[in-house]
């Protein structure tokens, strides 16, 4: 039972960090109809960022917050520089972009910061909340969710009772109505590839605060897989629907995983596949996402 | 623009062309494997890089596997990341068979290809009905996971788990192909003889040359092959799903079919790659299959033109020489040293894809190809 | 009726390699309600999209004596040019309630809810469902719903392409009541593009007739409406 209640704890904390990175992807989806596979190196680049600026002498949270801006602003270059140019609904050039980004986001932090594993800074405090028998909650899983939930909360209210959040969910749902109403497409996007980019970096700095990891430019690779798998299994353009998604998998890593005896433990990130394979299959709106969704 | 040449198919002209352009490169391909089999490399400035058969025998394999992305990216439209995990498969199948059960290389294929083509086939079930960015997501899924298979611990006395399988397999060229006599034929020409190195050909570079012949046969083999699969009915049928889905499906392609065919042959070449990948290298180790080199064969894809045969060739170059001549860079006047030390091929095939895309959307191979019509210019008979 | 709102002279559009409109020229007088006519592909469609700049064009357009040929879509709107595209162009996943207010989206004055009100007593159907997504609406709901979010922009000229289609007889004939009453009691001067000649003419001050990209007719309603040659030869009526 402890063991169990362990593994729960452990799910909630790796599911929070993929969440953020599903949210970050569902911003995308949904302003641009495109899965950005450089998400999950953006946001690893966004945490070096907050490192360095840390390093620097910066009070931690005013250098997480400085790091969101100063990702939040590179992708929205980004999306002016490269990504407006295509036809958004020609998908095969623009997956090609993201990943072309994968790479040089990758190369770029390898070179700068190098491949050993650098500390990052301890945002939430240290120790155990809770003792259930031997299972710990620790400080650090509580707070982890605890800011998954005020980020979605926040961008809820941006979306929701903003007008540059009106304009943007405007344009994810129809482009051209939105210029015969006026608003300007291209910056709407453009905000929402900032908001993205920030709520990444958000994710991957409580990802890299975990006390049993370091960051190195790798560390996103394979959350990336879990954070796609989650937002899918959200449903891909639900804010909602990727944190379920987040803590699905989170817990389908850390407590499905242990419990079967013939998946072995290493085979986590293939469950995860599976889980991917079989949500697109059959039910391509995940749970909460628009039906309108499944033909692309 | 007028044309420098004008020649019409089908005419003697046109054949002697035909020929004199197919002799010409066979020359080129054979003097390059001489020239490098044994030293293989150049030096400008205090940088020196190789160019050596090993280089050219990884980019057959990798533009074998290329040459499957054309089929199922380039020609069927079909959003497909997950190349790596076939070319994977076609690895540590081959060299299963040559490591443990002791056959020859070229053996291996007969149960290479159609196991790839199976799997290809089953993975492509789903892409009936997963589409577009949907189907990028589950290959990409798909890739990531062949290093975490092949190293279970279940699968260790199939695949050697993290340490990789070794082969042990030595290449050995027949007897009859006078090699040696070749070499020291082209080392006596006048001036350029140097060029073709020293003395009697060793065992090793026997070898190396043998099992450069060898891989060009099998990629040239397979190149014709998908060119006529490409002009034949099933190749237009895939080509109409790459344009419209929904009309090649009102006028009567059976979609499920060729989709399905179009993976299997796509996963088929891959598990070719694969296997000159594993023949070559000697070793087939889980992280030379990681999803990075997925992504390092859609660059390819894209950097040779995406939808052109040609196109796999160049990006089968690009991706074996292109981080290899990054790494070799150790010095380059205004560019500080720590950014030639790191991933600095990565972070070039990058920026090529990127830049390739957003420029020259044909790739290398369209735009060599326009250079060609300023020169030369090719009629259809009806046209007069 | 002297007072020109807009022009538009020698406008042609291509698109891809075909040219669809060849240099037709047309206005529109305020405070009027002028309809364009024509058989589907006469380029109806092309032309109003090329009105609000939603396709590039060749040609000069002038609205309130301003060249507003250059201009994107977005700054369109904010020189007082509302357009409801052919198909509603609601937003579906947005609250009915969501839609007036993106309709209003140039406006920052303190008379935007009150508009919202408005529009919510001329169609207390749209305040019934104000909560629920636009996607949910019936078709003639969402004709009500466009027209309404057109006008949140307090546009002085609207434009209506093909607001007829695929409704039913009585909701079309509702839906032009409304546009009279606009019309009348607002002023809204209104350019419309219609399949539907007989309901279009009837009400109408003027009517051009647009075939395969020329304007071959134009007049006023009240003549091209009794004119049994143009009604059999451009309209199958």
């Amino acid at each position: 039972m402890d063991l169990f209640l362990q593994r729960l704890f452990d799910g909630l904390t790796n599911g929070s960090a993929y969440a953020l990175i599903a949210v970050a992807l569902v911003l995308i989806f949904k302003a641009t109809t495109l899965i950005n596979f450089a998400q999950g190196e953006q946001a690893m680049l966004g945490a070096f960022i907050v490192l360095q600026l840390w390093n620097w002498g910066l009070p931690m949270w005013i250098a997480v917050i400085t790091g969101m801006l100063i990702s939040g602003l590179l992708a929205g270059g980004l999306e002016r520089a490269i990504i407006r140019r295509f036809d958004p609904a020609d998908h095969l050039p623009l997956v090609i972009i993201t990943l072309g980004l994968f790479l040089v986001l990758n190369a770029v932090a390898a070179i700068i910061w190098r491949y050993d594993p650098l500390a990052f800074p301890q945002l939430f405090p240290h120790g155990s909340a809770l003792t259930i028998g031997n299972a710990r909650l620790s400080w650090y899983s509580i707070f982890a969710f605890g800011s998954c939930i005020l980020v979605l909360l926040l961008l809820h209210v941006l979306l929701n009772k903003t007008k540059i959040g009106l304009s943007f969910r405007a344009v994810s749902s129809n482009l051209e109505s939105s210029r015969l109403c006026g608003i300007k497409v291209g910056p709407t996007l453009q905000f929402g590839w900032a908001l993205a980019a920030a709520a990444g970096t958000f994710g991957a700095s409580i990802y890299a605060a975990n006390p049993v990891l370091q960051i190195e430019p790798s560390i996103m690779l394979r959350a990336l897989i879990f954070s796609i798998t989650a937002a899918a299994l959200g449903g891909l353009d639900s804010l909602w629907g990727a944190l379920l998604g987040g803590l699905t998998i989170g817990f389908i890593q850390s407590v499905l995983v242990q419990y079967i005896p013939f998946i072995p433990n290493e085979m986590t990130l293939a469950a995860t596949v599976a889980v991917l394979l079989i949500v697109l299959t059959f039910r391509p709106s995940g749970f909460l996402g628009t039906k309108a969704v499944e033909r692309v | 623009m007028k044309a420098r040449f004008t020649l019409t198919k089908g005419s003697t002209q046109y054949r002697n062309y035909r020929i004199s352009v197919w002799a010409l490169l066979i020359l080129i391909f054979l003097l390059i494997g001489f020239a490098f089999v044994d030293v293989g490399s150049i030096s400008i400035g205090s940088n020196k890089y190789n160019l050596s058969l090993i280089r050219l025998n990884k980019a057959i394999a990798y533009g074998v596997a290329i040459l499957g992305l054309q089929v199922v990216v380039g020609y069927t439209g079909q959003i497909a990341l997950g190349q790596s995990f076939f070319f994977g498969m076609g690895a540590y199948i081959a060299a299963w068979l040559v490591a443990d059960h002791s056959w020859p290389f070229l053996l291996t294929l007969l149960v290479v290809v159609p196991s790839c083509f199976l799997a290809g086939m089953i993975f492509g079930l789903p892409a009936l009905r997963i589409k577009g960015l949907y189907l990028a997501l589950l290959t990409f899924g798909l890739a990531s996971i062949f290093p975490t298979i092949v190293k279970l611990d279940s699968l260790n006395v199939y695949t050697g788990g993290a340490n990789g399988k070794l082969t042990g397999y030595k290449f050995k060229a027949p007897s009859w192909i006078p090699l040696d006599e070749i070499a020291q034929m082209l080392q006596n020409i006048p001036l350029l003889g140097p060029f073709f190195g020293d003395g009697p050909l060793s065992n090793r570079e026997e070898s190396r040359l043998w099992k450069y012949m060898l891989f060009a046969i099998i990629a040239t083999i397979c190149f014709w092959l998908i060119s006529n699969l490409i002009k034949s009915r099933p190749g237009r049928a895939m080509r109409a799903i790459r344009d419209n889905e929904t009309s090649a499906a009102v006028s009567g392609i059976n979609l499920a079919l060729t989709k399905t065919i179009s993976f299997g042959v796509a996963s088929a070449l891959g598990g070719i790659g694969g296997a000159i990948y594993v023949a070559e290298v000697g070793i087939a180790s889980p992280d030379d299959f990681s999803s990075l080199v997925a992504i390092y064969l859609i660059v390819g894809l894209v950097v040779g033109g995406v939808g052109t045969l040609e196109g796999a060739i160049i990006g089968g170059l690009v991706y074996a020489l292109i981080p290899d001549w990054a790494s070799s860079t150790q010095s380059v006047a205004f560019v500080p040293e720590r950014w030639l030390q790191g991933p600095t091929g990565s972070l070039i095939l990058g920026i090529l894809l990127i830049l390739l895309t957003l420029f020259m959307p044909g790739g290398i191979s369209t735009a060599l190809k326009k250079t060609k019509k300023k020169y030369i210019q090719i009629q259809n008979p009806s046209l007069k | 009726m002297t007072n020109v709102l807009l022009k538009a002279e020698n406008l042609t559009a291509t698109y891809g390699q075909v040219e669809i409109l060849h240099g037709i020229s047309f206005e529109v007088y305020g405070n009027e309600i002028a309809v364009i006519l024509g058989a589907n592909g006469a380029g109806k469609t092309t032309t109003i999209r090329a009105l609000s700049g939603m396709i590039d064009t060749t040609g000069t357009i002038t609205f309130n004596k301003e060249d507003i040929s250059q201009l994107e879509p977005d700054s369109i709107v904010r020189k007082g040019v509302a357009h409801v595209p052919q198909g509603r162009g609601t937003f579906p996943e947005l609250t009915v309630e969501d839609n007036l207010r993106v309709g209003a989206f140039i406006r920052s004055d303190k008379e935007v809810e009150s508009d919202i009100q408005n529009c919510y007593d001329t169609y207390p159907v749209l305040f019934e469902r104000r909560s629920q997504s636009a996607g949910s609406l019936s078709g003639g709901e969402q004709q009500m719903l466009a027209v309404s979010r057109a006008l949140m922009s307090r546009p002085e000229l609207l434009l209506l392409d093909e607001p007829s289609l695929g409704l039913a007889p009585q909701i079309v004939e509702a839906l032009f009541e409304r546009f009279l009453i606009m019309n009348k009691d607002h002023g809204t001067t209104m350019l419309i593009v219609e399949q539907n000649a007989q309901i279009a003419l009837g009400m109408a001050d003027r009517g051009y007739v647009l075939e395969a990209g020329e304007i071959a007719v134009e007049g006023q309603a009240s003549s091209l409406i009794n004119d049994e040659a143009i009604i059999r030869a451009y309209l199958g009526g």
